[in-house]
């Protein structure tokens, strides 16, 4: 059971990346930049969530991929036009696949109207018959007067459960029957296969290859059960019957073998042009199987026959094939021509852009353990140049030069390991066609998102979180940012907005920009609406930029009316906020009427930082560099009492609360004068401002996150620890704890210098 | 944790590191222990219990460093290159316990361990799964899981 969840577990994450592909194809399709093989990908990215479905019995998701499948296959055999609508069509239905995926997954739940409409306008691209009156599939003239046992039709087996374990009842000819009367029109082709009981065991079924093969052209297909023994003797996970089909198509072999492509190797397969009297075709294909099982090619291949005429296959591998005056090469024995044309069907599967070619999956948590090692060994190599450089000894000599050589090591085993566990923003990325869809659709505008800088790539403890800020930023973009599709007619603007997202590297960190091209920010109702709340006061003169931030305060909103996407006030500063947690910081230019652009800046990694050491009470502590300002020395005319205990710095014409850090954490009781020290002016989350007072600053510096919670636990004012190159652990401070804890905590001291009060 | 299992399960001989706090003498099971090293200077932690003595870089990790002396309500003695730390794990945290020398390793088997008698303070039963004696000597098995303050309650 457990190894089933395992497999199980392996199949959504290949869902996830099929997914990936099918959305990627399906956008190729709709920028034109697809090729021939797009449609393909497509259908196999389908094809094989079905197939994997089906063996979990994942039956909604089974019943809906193959609706799916079947217009995708239709469009691959240009049964039916590529156009926009269609792909516009098709991009839906993936987005409904992949809930149903989520789903199976017990992530979620699968809207089952929306996924019954979806499944009904599929099959009426399809089948328009399915939604109008019934008319003839061109492709597929039913032969009503040929003795045809069994004639496959797309439309009939559309109804039918794909899993296929309710089998129609099927009739069966017997062989001079199905010998006799063909007529022949066209090419005709005959086609034995023989299943393997792999193929069933790989939830692929005969009944779905005789369809597949009656799209080509009409089909005649004949069971020879003469190998099923008696009930007694069946093995019910075997496989028995043979069919031969005869198949009348325009297409050339290449176009038949292409349906066997999922079941290379898990049947026989025997393509003839022409007619082969059944018996024939199958006594060529029975005969090695019974007479020599010894090696057998997996896949046989007669050698094509130059005439029309009905002529039997050479019969294979037992006897000594007769050379055949045709085209092909004469000599070689059909057994020396299989492995090749196995070989050949392979390399053409290695072309297909699958899941898992040239990619390790790796437990996320090896990696982790990899990069933990690594910053020790950084740790490791800075305390031994500490050591060094105590002893004195030269840097010219070879000790010292060794270190350095060690150093230059260290940290190109860091990046590497590092990038180990880089990805591309891609698969954040991918999410988002989806709600930039959505979103348009309820907001009823129109919008094309534009990516850019996919593959650029960030750290995994980032990537993790990027997703809820774009998701904001990308809804706010449309909902608020893009006009009506008439609004845009009358600004003389496409009415189809673009936003465009995209991701760069910019000095160590990594960059995310949302632009539309709406209507701007309209800084006159942003400044009367945060007037009206009672954010800002009407006296205060904001500058142009000033006001485009405003939408970053808590409770703003602009909306006219309250919609389901956003507008409930709870939008832009949620995502400050996070993205403030994360060390990063987001702004926003706006040109009205032009559009606006939200910048994303965040470091690279969570496991690393950019911090300022700096000393407090004998103590060493690390602040982390996004959250500082600016560090000052204060002039003793600058630091001005407030109140009792407490004081303020002034900063050009504004007064900033001083904190004593040592104070605040308790590591002393009285506080020097600030003047004696360093002030760090440094802004919180929610961009209040504070000056932290510290006795020295030691520089600048990278560290290596490490958790305090995971021995001991989460301590007020501190956000994690780091060791620092001499051994010893030092605590990175947590600014916005420290700014709130000085707001809660009693004061401590009578000291009026400095205080920790309100 | 397996070796916490109740001391009135007799039978299995169990393995015992016994060591100084004070003039008194407790001890941990083996199992429990990874390492005892020396003692070197720890970071303090703001906001902690007076107990709590800070954290120091064990191989990497950040490892928090619990006076017992304290936690069982004995004066705090600044500690000298002749302390050692316990390295133990409980729960799922690996802490060091700070105490004044490791005397030896006893074998004992259950029923050897006597309950807490009830002079000794809440506090202190608290931490103790009960008493060996042993040799005229007495030690008290100390209760590791309850050492460390609950995470949950002091987050909150």
């Amino acid at each position: 059971m457990d190894e089933l969840e395992a497999i199980k577990v392996t199949f959504f994450q290949e869902c996830e990346e099929l997914l990936a592909d099918l959305e990627g194809g399906l956008l190729a399709m709709q920028d034109g930049t697809d090729d021939g093989d797009t449609v393909n990908a497509v259908f196999r990215a389908v094809h094989s969530i079905k197939g994997g479905a089906g063996a979990f019995g994942l039956e909604p998701l089974v019943r809906f991929a193959h609706v799916f499948e079947t217009l995708l296959d239709a469009l691959r055999s240009n049964e039916i036009p590529s156009t926009q609508d269609l792909i516009a069509v098709l991009l839906r239905a993936s987005d409904v696949l992949a809930d149903h995926v989520s789903s199976a997954r017990g992530l979620g739940m699968v809207d089952d109207a929306v996924s019954a409409a979806m499944a009904a306008e599929l099959k009426a691209w399809t089948d328009p018959s399915y939604a109008a009156p019934p008319a003839p599939e061109p492709g597929v003239p039913v032969e009503a007067a040929a003795p045809v046992p069994f004639v496959m039709e797309p439309e009939e087996s559309l109804e039918d459960d794909d899993l296929g374990f309710d089998f129609q009842p099927m009739t069966i000819t017997i062989d001079e029957q199905a010998a006799t009367v063909f007529q022949a029109i066209g090419d005709a082709w005959t086609v034995s296969i023989r299943p393997k009981s792999d193929l069933y065991r790989k939830a692929n079924e005969t009944a779905l290859l005789l369809r597949e093969l009656a799209r080509l052209g009409p089909i005649q297909a004949t069971l020879d059960d003469s190998a099923l023994p008696t009930l007694e003797f069946l093995d019910p996970e075997a496989a028995y019957v043979t069919w031969t089909v005869r198949l009348e198509t325009e297409q050339d072999e290449a176009a038949i073998r292409e349906v066997f492509e999922f079941v290379d190797g898990d049947c026989e397969l025997e393509i003839v042009r022409g007619e082969a009297p059944v018996d024939q075709a199958l006594a060529a294909l029975l005969n090695p199987v019974e007479t020599a099982p010894a090696p057998e090619p997996e896949l046989t291949i007669a050698p094509p026959v130059v005439e029309q005429p009905i002529i039997a296959p050479p019969v294979v591998e037992a006897v000594a094939p007769a050379p055949v005056s045709a085209p092909a090469p004469a000599a070689p024995p059909v057994a020396a021509n299989a492995p090749a044309a196995a070989v050949a069907a392979k390399a053409q599967q290695i072309e297909v852009p699958g899941p898992g070619q040239s990619v390790i999956r790796v437990d996320p948590e090896r990696i982790d353990r990899l990069i933990d090692l690594v910053g020790e060994l950084v740790i490791n190599q800075a305390m031994l140049a500490q050591r060094v450089g105590e002893y004195g000894i030269a840097p010219s000599s070879n000790l010292a030069m060794g270190l350095d050589e060690l150093e230059q090591l260290t940290r190109e085993i860091q990046d590497s390991v590092m990038a180990i566990r880089a990805q591309p923003v891609k698969s954040v990325f991918q999410r988002m066609p989806r709600l930039v869809r959505e979103v348009a659709n309820m907001t009823g505008k129109q919008a094309r998102l534009v990516m850019d800088g996919e593959n650029t790539e960030v750290d995994k403890t980032v990537i993790e979180r990027l997703a809820d800020p774009i998701t904001h930023m990308l809804r706010n973009a449309i909902d608020h940012g893009l006009e009506t599709p008439e609004e845009r007619k009358a600004a003389g603007k496409n009415p189809e907005g673009v936003v465009r997202l995209a991701a760069l590297h910019r000095s160590g960190r990594i960059v995310i920009e949302v632009q539309d091209d709406g209507r701007g920010i309209n800084r006159e109702r942003v400044l009367s609406i945060a007037v009206k709340k009672g954010l800002i006061s009407p006296e205060i003169q904001l500058t142009d930029e000033e006001i485009d931030n405003l939408i970053f305060l808590p409770g703003f909103s602009t909306a006219d009316k309250i919609s389901d996407v956003s507008g409930r006030g709870v939008g832009m500063d949620v995502v400050k906020r996070s993205v403030q947690a994360l060390g990063g910081r987001i702004s926003i230019a706006s040109r009205p009427g032009l559009g606006s652009t939200f910048t994303l800046s965040l470091p690279l990694t969570l496991a690393v930082l950019d911090g300022m050491v700096i000393d407090v009470a004998g103590e060493t502590l690390v602040v982390p560099l996004a959250a500082i300002v600016e560090s000052l020395r204060p002039k003793a005319e600058e630091v001005r009492p407030l109140g009792p205990v407490g004081a303020v710095l002034a900063v050009r014409d504004s007064f900033v609360p001083l904190i004593d850090v040592g104070l605040t954490l308790g590591y002393r009781d009285t506080s020097p004068s600030p003047t004696e020290g360093v002030v760090l002016l440094v802004e919180g989350e929610d961009g209040s401002r504070a000056a932290l007072v510290a006795d020295a600053i030691h520089g600048q510096r990278q560290v290596v996150i490490k958790s305090l919670e995971q021995n001991y636990q989460q301590v007020e004012g501190v956000a994690a620890a780091t060791i620092l190159g001499d051994g010893r652990v030092a605590l990175i401070l947590d600014v916005d704890a420290v700014i709130g804890l000085r707001r809660r905590e009693p004061p401590r001291s009578a000291d009026p210098t400095l205080i920790a009060a309100e | 944790m397996t070796d916490q299992a109740p001391p009135n399960i007799t039978g299995e001989r169990r393995e015992l590191i016994s060591f100084r706090v004070g003039q008194q003498e407790y001890c941990v099971d083996i199992m429990a222990v990874r390492e005892i090293r020396g003692w070197s200077p720890a970071t303090a932690l703001p906001q902690s219990p007076g107990y709590m003595r800070g954290v120091i870089n064990l191989r990497g990790a950040v490892l928090p460093i619990m006076d017992l002396a304290v936690r069982l309500g004995m004066p705090m003695v600044e500690p000298t290159v002749r302390n050692v730390f316990i390295v133990v794990k409980a729960d799922d945290r690996t802490i060091g316990l700070l105490v004044d020398a490791v005397s030896d390793i006893l074998s004992i088997t259950d029923d050897l361990v006597q309950p807490t008698p009830d002079v000794a303070c809440d506090r202190v039963r608290n931490f103790i799964r009960g008493i060996i004696s042993l040799d005229g000597r007495m030690i008290s098995e100390i209760s590791l899981d309850r050492l460390l303050p609950e995470r949950e309650a002091v987050a909150a």
